[in-house]
């Protein structure tokens, strides 16, 4: 199968691959994986006082479609607020990657990593928050 | 896919004996060799050929542990593949996290041992893994749910093979 050319250069060049402490409350890390493939892939963000992306990092380990789409995913939703990152939708990378029928659970997969890195932004937060509360 | 085991003329069964596969392998490829059809109709050598090569399929499949799993599950019905499956726990994808990231910092470093040791705890979990399909497709008999239930265990094993292919890429590395 050929990959589209925009998904070779994710995938030779990835952005933001890295990590960012777990630990951090103001980070939040997603944790996702496709067992019909083996495919892993962790995203995390690091969100400000207003509520914006400021950072996010990805480590993938899969598919060159995979590791595609959460690279893409990662570029896509710094800067944006959480509202506007948990409203992207996998179509989207499939559009922008041209990934195959057979590729679109790697955009699915994208796209939950970004929720639940969003989710456990919040838990982390709202426990914060009881904690301050007392 | 077409059935496997019926390709083959096998009992479906997880704990398949690789003796016992390559035998049946051996026994029909020599049956349908293109040397004993040399004289047939045309049709005929054809039929041969595209059995010939449904059989060398149907082999490479059975050999091959979570291909044999998914032949067992999809012929009873279990829905596999992409979406179909059960979540990974969390703690599953920790760990692959965990010693994908420790290998490819050996393969970096290049550190032969590091590799070894890695491989030798790998195998040990993807034996346990094995060990528990075995018993579980065992115990199943032909019970959907039972079976069904054997998916993670069988996600497991996709990932512990995924990770064996970047070992061997990194032990090839190495040796060259």
């Amino acid at each position: 199968m050929a990959y589209s050319d925009k998904v070779i250069d994710h995938y030779e060049n990835p952005r933001n691959v890295g990590t960012l402490d777990k630990d951090d409350s103001t980070v939040g890390t997603g944790l996702v994986g496709a067992p019909a493939c083996g495919d892993v892939m962790r995203l995390q963000i690091k969100v400000n006082d207003a509520g914006v992306i400021e950072d996010a990092k990805f480590k993938t380990f899969g598919c060159g479609s995979a590791i595609a789409s959460s690279s893409l995913a990662t570029e896509w939703i710094k800067g944006k607020s959480l509202e506007e990152a948990e409203a992207l939708k996998n179509t989207q990378i499939v559009e922008e990657l041209n990934l195959p029928p057979v590729k679109i659970h790697c955009s699915v997969l994208a796209e939950d990593a970004i929720k639940s890195a969003i989710a456990d932004f919040r838990a982390k937060q709202a426990a914060k928050r009881a904690l301050d509360e007392g | 896919m077409s059935d496997a085991f019926a390709v083959l003329g096998l009992e479906p069964r997880f704990d398949l004996e690789p003796a016992a596969l390559d035998a049946r392998h051996r026994a029909l490829s020599a049956a349908l060799h293109p040397d004993k059809f040399a004289g047939s109709a045309a049709t005929e050598r054809r039929l041969a050929l595209g059995k010939a090569i449904e059989v060398n399929e149907a082999y490479r499949a059975l050999r091959d542990p979570v291909k044999r799993a998914e032949c067992l599950l999809a012929a009873r019905g279990v829905p596999i593949g992409d979406g179909a499956e059960p979540r990974p726990p969390a703690e599953l994808l920790m760990e692959i996290m965990e010693v994908r990231e420790e290998l490819a910092a050996a393969r970096r470093a290049k550190d032969l041992p590091a590799l070894e040791r890695l491989e030798r705890a790998m195998r040990t979990k993807e034996q346990a893994t094995t060990a528990a399909l075995t018993q579980g497709f065992a115990a199943a008999g032909g019970a959907v749910e039972l079976l069904a239930a054997l998916l993670p265990e069988l996600g497991k094993l996709r990932y512990y093979r995924r990770f064996f292919e970047e070992l061997e890429a990194a032990m090839d590395e190495l040796s060259t």
